[in-house]
């Protein structure tokens, strides 16, 4: 499993301190409470860890650009290549070029022919395609679990993302995971892998 | 230091401490409208319960759906108006309002001046609130207690104006509460260095009040601006010229100082009952004192944290939102630091360990380890914009926070209470039901939270995939939220039970006791 919560990978060093750091507490409230010998503990104790916690937020904030950094060039690795954003490299290299329009409540989905469909994402096995995300009304979410993209879209703005088509045909879920209003919960779409006629015999 | 009043392990014997029944006698109008300190405290405590039994009730309906997988026991919208109200009602029905009336109570008897000042103030809050309430009911507003623009203007349902009315409402009760609290503070004879540190919190999270109620208060007015187009130009919506993020900066001014709000005063209760029970003062008083301004100074910039969507914080102002944050740290870590030096410094009385509410005080410490620990990790902007922040992760942090942290340690302010209110003690097997079903729910719950966090869940589903771990976890949670709601239960039960026929309380009710066994006429009552 790997995401930003990885206990592998390059959130690993910051797993392991946050998970000392919430054994060390637990560990000294125990002590607290069982421990027979008993001492005031002093000052430089406290600022001892003072020290900590600012070395933690010094360290923090260094690794956050890493951790990003290295979890998008993780999807973008060559056996995974998954999804990714688009770095503006140019739009050939992809298969499709799709312009994806969020609104209350449903995806439209725009091809390179301007034909659109709604609420179905059409694939073929495989293929990458650019996604165009943008919303029409109000703050919207674009998740497709199997490609392992989240994105949030703003109103104002416009988000460029890839995905890798998953290789197995079938229908995968798109959905919306930022509360938009009551419809919130039926902004689904599908992404449906099909394989075609004549792609068959490449792909399967 | 020592000679402090509220770390003084004699406070009890003080003639207001005494264990009094309130309610015998009373008329119902003298408690809803008396601007008695103890009365504005009970009848906001006892609207809290019904805030929480509501709120808890939503909960349970809806983690009964989302135990299983594509099984449906009622629509999308129930599910998503229930899920609304049941943040809404927690947060501004129970959380808050209960740690504030309790405060109401402590900071009079503990500064010794018998009396509210502004108790005006604190009735109109009072009431200012349960109108919010009543509109919110009314007009089911479906945009969550974020109320993000334009999504929150544009509705189908002709009443939304309630809810930003509601806000509006909201805004100035609780400017008014903080008004309150900030002139009691400052009743506290004691100056700088003797003033008890429940004034330093009523201090610092009044002014934190008053500042950042004014941008939820102009939230409000801008939604319901924007909403009957009142101006030719929207505040927040893009389609009229307005933007998202101001709107974003707006809420978010208030919002990072309204998690304070409830977390604050719970914090205050600690540095309160401690010492009660452990009949020595806290370890450092001045560790308490900079805590206290560290986290109200820390709270104001770091709103921009919790954006969404988080990539509108990018570069080096990212950055430096999130050392921020981290630097936020330090302030809680003093205050963790402190508590279990207090405790570890001597022995803890066995009068104490029995004791219902300083079980509830060492376990939501343990609850403010484990959330706080954790949410390092949501201080990280950039990995936590596009992952964290959309799943369980955040849940997980906020209940640990929120219930497991500020939640418990307001049922230890209640416990702890119980005699001072009814004259009577709570019955103990109850109490014990209550405190263990809570810990295990709550700790299942949490954890199963952040399991599915980790696992990609996404917030905001009423329905999911059955995909590996997903279900299991989600039933988990169920379970512990059921096991919440059982313990619940048995506080009910306690509550109206011991008012009756719990035993007689004379005298300081939480007498520090070292050894049960070689004293049992000192045992405390039960």
């Amino acid at each position: 499993m790997e995401n930003a919560l990885g206990i592998s990978g390059p959130q690993a060093i910051m797993m392991a301190i946050t998970a000392s750091f919430t054994i060390l507490g637990m560990v000294m409230l125990l002590a607290a409470m069982l421990m027979k010998a008993r001492w005031k503990p002093s000052y430089a104790v406290e600022f001892v860890f003072v020290g900590i916690m600012l070395g933690l937020a010094w360290y923090g904030d260094l690794t956050s650009v890493k951790t990003y950094t290295a979890y998008q060039a993780n999807l973008n690795a060559e056996e995974r290549r998954i999804s990714g954003n688009y770095d503006g490299l140019g739009e050939e290299a992809f298969d499709k070029v799709v312009t994806v329009i969020a609104f209350q409540w449903g995806f439209g989905f725009i091809n390179e022919e301007e034909e659109i469909s709604r609420n179905a994402l059409m694939v073929k096995p495989g293929e990458t395609v650019l996604l165009k995300i943008m919303s029409n009304d109000v703050i919207h979410g674009f998740n497709i679990p199997v490609a392992q993209i989240t994105a949030e879209i703003d109103p104002d703005e416009k988000r460029e993302m890839w995905i890798r088509a998953p290789d197995e045909p079938g229908q995968y879920l798109i959905q919306c995971v930022n509360y938009c209003g009551i419809g919130h919960a039926q902004m689904k779409a599908w992404l449906v892998v099909d394989a075609g006629e004549e792609n068959n015999g490449e792909n399967s | 230091m020592a000679t402090m009043e509220m770390d003084d392990p004699k406070m009890g014997n003080k003639v207001h401490w005494e264990p009094k029944d309130l309610l015998s006698g009373v008329s119902l109008k003298q408690i809803l409208f008396s601007n008695d300190y103890r009365y504005i405290a009970l009848k906001g405590i006892f609207t809290a319960f019904i805030m929480l039994a509501l709120g808890g009730m939503f909960a349970i309906i809806f983690r009964t759906e989302l135990a299983i997988p594509d099984v449906q026991i009622m629509g999308a919208r129930v599910y998503m108006t229930l899920m609304t109200l049941h943040g809404m009602v927690m947060v501004f029905g129970f959380l808050i309002p209960m740690v504030v009336s309790i405060s109401y109570y402590m900071i009079p008897k503990v500064l010794g001046t018998e009396r509210l000042l502004w108790a005006g103030a604190a009735q109109w809050s009072y009431w200012l609130l349960i109108v919010a309430a009543v509109l919110l009911i009314i007009g089911r507003p479906d945009f969550t207690w974020t109320a993000y623009a334009p999504m929150s203007t544009r509705t189908g349902n002709p009443l939304i104006w309630m809810g930003h009315v509601a806000i509006l409402l909201v805004a100035i009760s609780e400017f008014l509460a903080g008004a309150v609290l900030f002139r009691n503070a400052l009743a506290s004879k004691g100056g700088l260095k003797n003033t008890p540190l429940i004034a330093w919190a009523a201090g610092t999270i009044g002014l934190l009040f008053m500042v950042s109620t004014f941008p939820l208060g102009f939230v409000g007015f801008g939604l319901l601006s924007d909403w009957a187009e009142w101006t030719s130009v929207a505040f927040f919506d893009p389609s009229r010229g307005g933007s998202v993020k101001f709107f974003l900066y707006v809420f978010w001014t208030y919002g990072h100082p309204a998690v304070y709000l409830p977390f604050v005063p719970a914090i205050a209760i600690i540095y309160t009952i401690m010492p009660r029970f452990l009949g020595r003062p806290m370890w450092s008083y001045w560790s308490g004192v900079a805590a206290f301004v560290l986290l109200s100074i820390g709270a104001l910039p770091i709103g921009p944290h919790h954006f969404q969507p988080l990539y509108t914080v990018a570069g080096d102002y990212q950055r430096f939102i999130q050392i921020l944050t981290m630097l936020v740290f330090i302030p809680s870590v003093l205050h963790v630091f402190n508590w279990i030096s207090s405790l570890f410094m001597g022995p803890i009385p066995d009068s104490a360990r029995r004791a219902i509410p300083f079980k509830f005080m060492v376990f939501s410490i343990a609850f403010i380890v484990y959330g706080g620990a954790t949410a390092f990790l949501n201080a990280q902007i950039a990995p936590n914009s596009d992952f964290i922040h959309n799943t369980y992760w955040i849940p997980a942090h906020f209940h640990a926070m929120f219930f497991g942290f500020a939640g418990q340690m307001a049922f230890a302010g209640i416990y702890f209470l119980y005699p001072y209110f009814t004259g009577r003690m709570y019955n103990q097997t109850l109490g014990n039901w209550h405190f263990w079903l809570w810990q295990v729910g709550l700790f299942v719950k949490i954890t199963g939270m952040g399991v599915a966090g980790y696992l990609y869940f996404p917030r905001w589903v009423y329905d999911y995939l059955d995909i590996s771990g997903w279900a299991t976890t989600q039933m988990f949670i169920t379970i512990g939220g059921y096991m919440v709601a059982l313990g619940f239960l048995f506080f009910l039960v306690n509550l109206f039970w011991s008012a009756k026929h719990g035993k007689e309380v004379t005298g300081d009710p939480w007498p520090v006791v070292h050894d049960l066994k070689a004293a049992p006429a000192a045992q405390p009552a039960e």
